[in-house]
């Protein structure tokens, strides 16, 4: 018996979470299965040979006939709504930023010879995200009293809304599979970016103490000023593709990739996009051996989850963008295993019971060896984000200014000169040699 | 559907630019005009101008705002600012904008603007482009030297001659 909890029984909460699968069966029962079955009467569903995708006289037949489930699957696939949260959207980059946290935590302990995440789910800690995250839901969300409310409320949620909507643009296979293949991508994701420094100085006012507000102000100088080098660095990739649409400049990497040619631009556009992480050794605005921790010291519970959520969402989008632009985004040989052809003329067999299966496979070849290149490249670059945090220690801040409006800048012009001078001699570009 | 996203955008924009001179809090009153300059960019949207959209969402919110913002939150404001309240001028400063936006709306209309095919196709940014480094290039140099001098100027206004050169960061 424990001491937070001195009448706890499990048998009572077996008991309890029982009851509650008995009351929503029940209720599933006698209230769902007949809303559901109304409303497919009312609902337009598309028409795929001949048949509705789910006929309302059919709904419980669905359940049990895979035939039936599998157009429905791909319909839902090819839907925007999961474009949106699922696939190449909101959930795929939350999936992989949870891993990337957890590998963050893991390598950082093995570079300090530390353990790092160890009793959790017993194999290597892995259930110690699930937990942290447990956590700090059920914790109490505390405000300062003299917050200024609105903001500090809706800044959390602000910024990983933006995070979202960076997410969105970047195409992550062949085939459109990108949230918004917009004609301007890249000023959008520019535009996009614009977003964060506001959101970020806006939380630190709104909370009113003394070391968001140094956080935030930190922030707002080294968010701003890496943004020029940021932009100036691929300036160099625009002029040789003449395109400003992310998935034409993947399709130009075909057969070479930019960080090839234009290596000046690549490094420039990592360190700033450390910067604009705000990862080590840039991470002024939330360093945690001068101002507690930065903008982020007066938010609790799940509003500090939502930031840091936020946060490695931004940092997966930032990576993905730099494998778009100088990793040749999805481009690589294809080692994806065909779909068995056995299973779409002959079916599965178990024992006795052969099982058709029409309309597989659910993705095609080249998408998913497209996801796989994609995932790797990109986790890689994530891998060399994370690594300067175990080796480098943090700078001063008029260094970081001095390295973004000096150097950085500088470098970057002298990449969009070598790449107009790769276009000038005729090497790349349109009706180039390569 | 256009007709409502764009009652929607003028509510937005004309709202939140009169919220941004009448809130008394300065940061709510440049959140409004963020808001404001957020509405134009859907304008541009609207007009089928995706690229100067997104410019005025980096330039404007990203940039300009956010150094209004800046600077208002380093203000102390119950100092710099006493408030003058005289109807004279505010009846005079909303006759004033009458008459400029009667102005230049007669000019807008004298323009031409009603001839406008409204359903030609949008100009692509890459045909503004290629006009720019042709027909127009004296401009583009103009603005170029005007934009290089600025930021050298910008640079030398921002070295510190007080600092000694072993201080110095390199």
């Amino acid at each position: 018996m424990s001491a937070i909890a001195p009448k706890f029984r499990f048998s009572y909460f077996l008991k309890s979470i029982l009851d509650n699968v008995f009351w929503i069966v029940t209720l599933f029962t006698l209230i769902g299965i007949p809303l559901v079955m109304i409303l497919l009467f009312y609902i337009e569903l598309p028409v795929i040979n001949g048949k509705k995708l789910l006929d309302p006289y059919l709904a419980l037949t669905t359940l049990a006939d895979p035939s039936r489930q599998i157009p429905m699957l791909k319909s839902i696939i090819h839907s925007d709504f999961f474009r949106i949260t699922a696939f190449p959207g909101f959930g795929f980059a939350a999936l992989l930023a949870a891993a990337t946290i957890f590998i963050e935590r893991k390598m950082l302990a093995k570079l300090q010879l530390r353990v790092g995440p160890f009793y959790c789910g017993k194999v290597e800690g892995i259930l110690q995200l699930m937990g942290d995250g447990l956590k700090l839901i059920s914790k109490e969300i505390i405000i300062p009293a003299k917050a200024d409310k609105p903001i500090f409320w809706a800044a959390p949620v602000l910024f990983v809304a933006t995070a979202a909507a960076f997410v969105s643009l970047i195409p992550v296979a062949s085939g459109g599979w990108v949230v918004a293949d917009v004609d301007v991508g890249l000023l959008a994701v520019f535009a996009v970016i614009g977003f964060f420094p506001v959101i970020t100085v806006l939380s630190a006012w709104s909370a009113n103490s003394k070391y968001p507000f140094i956080g935030g102000l930190r922030a707002l100088h080294q968010m701003v000023s890496f943004e020029i080098p940021l932009i100036l660095s691929v300036l160099g990739i625009v002029i040789l593709t003449g395109t400003l649409n992310l998935t034409e400049i993947v399709q130009s990497q075909d057969t070479y990739w930019w960080i090839v040619f234009l290596p000046i631009g690549a490094i420039v556009f990592f360190i700033a996009i450390l910067a604009e992480l705000e990862r080590i050794p840039f991470d002024l605005p939330e360093a945690e051996s001068e101002i507690v921790a930065g903008w982020l010291t007066e938010f609790s519970g799940m509003m500090y989850g939502l930031v840091q959520l936020g946060s490695y969402v931004k940092l997966y989008a930032f990576a993905a963008l730099f494998v778009v632009l100088f990793l040749g985004g999805w481009h690589g040989p294809m080692v994806w295993p065909p779909f068995p052809e056995e299973i779409i003329t002959n079916g599965i067999t178990m024992g006795p019971i052969t099982v058709h299966l029409p309309g597989l496979p659910l993705f095609d070849q080249q998408m998913l060896n497209d996801v796989l290149w994609f995932v790797i490249k990109t986790m890689g670059v994530i891998f060399v984000i994370l690594l300067p945090r175990g080796v480098f220690p943090r700078i001063r801040i008029d260094l970081l200014l001095h390295i973004g409006w000096y150097k950085l800048i500088g470098l970057s012009f002298v990449n969009i000169f070598i790449a107009l001078g790769l276009l000038y001699a005729g090497v790349l570009g349109p009706g180039g040699i390569l | 559907m256009a007709d409502s996203v764009f009652l929607a955008i003028s509510v937005l924009t004309i709202g939140s630019a009169i919220a941004a001179l009448e809130v008394r809090s300065l940061i709510y009153g440049s959140i409004s005009l963020m808001g404001t300059l957020g509405g134009i960019a859907g304008y541009f949207l609207l007009l089928d101008s995706p690229f100067v959209a997104m410019f005025q969402i980096a330039v404007y919110i990203g940039s300009i705002a956010v150094l209004i913002l800046f600077t208002v939150m380093l203000v102390r404001r119950q100092l710099i600012f006493t408030k003058v309240e005289d109807p004279r001028r505010r009846y005079a400063g909303i006759g004033l904008m009458l008459i400029m936006m009667v102005a230049l709306g007669a000019i807008i209309l004298s323009s031409g603007i009603k001839t406008i095919q409204t359903d030609a196709p949008p100009i692509d940014f890459r045909t503004i482009g290629a006009d720019f480094l042709t027909y127009y290039w004296p401009a583009l140099i103009l603005m170029a030297l005007i934009l290089a001098s600025s930021v050298v100027g910008a640079l030398t206004l921002a070295r510190r001659e007080d600092m000694e050169d072993d201080q110095r960061t390199n």
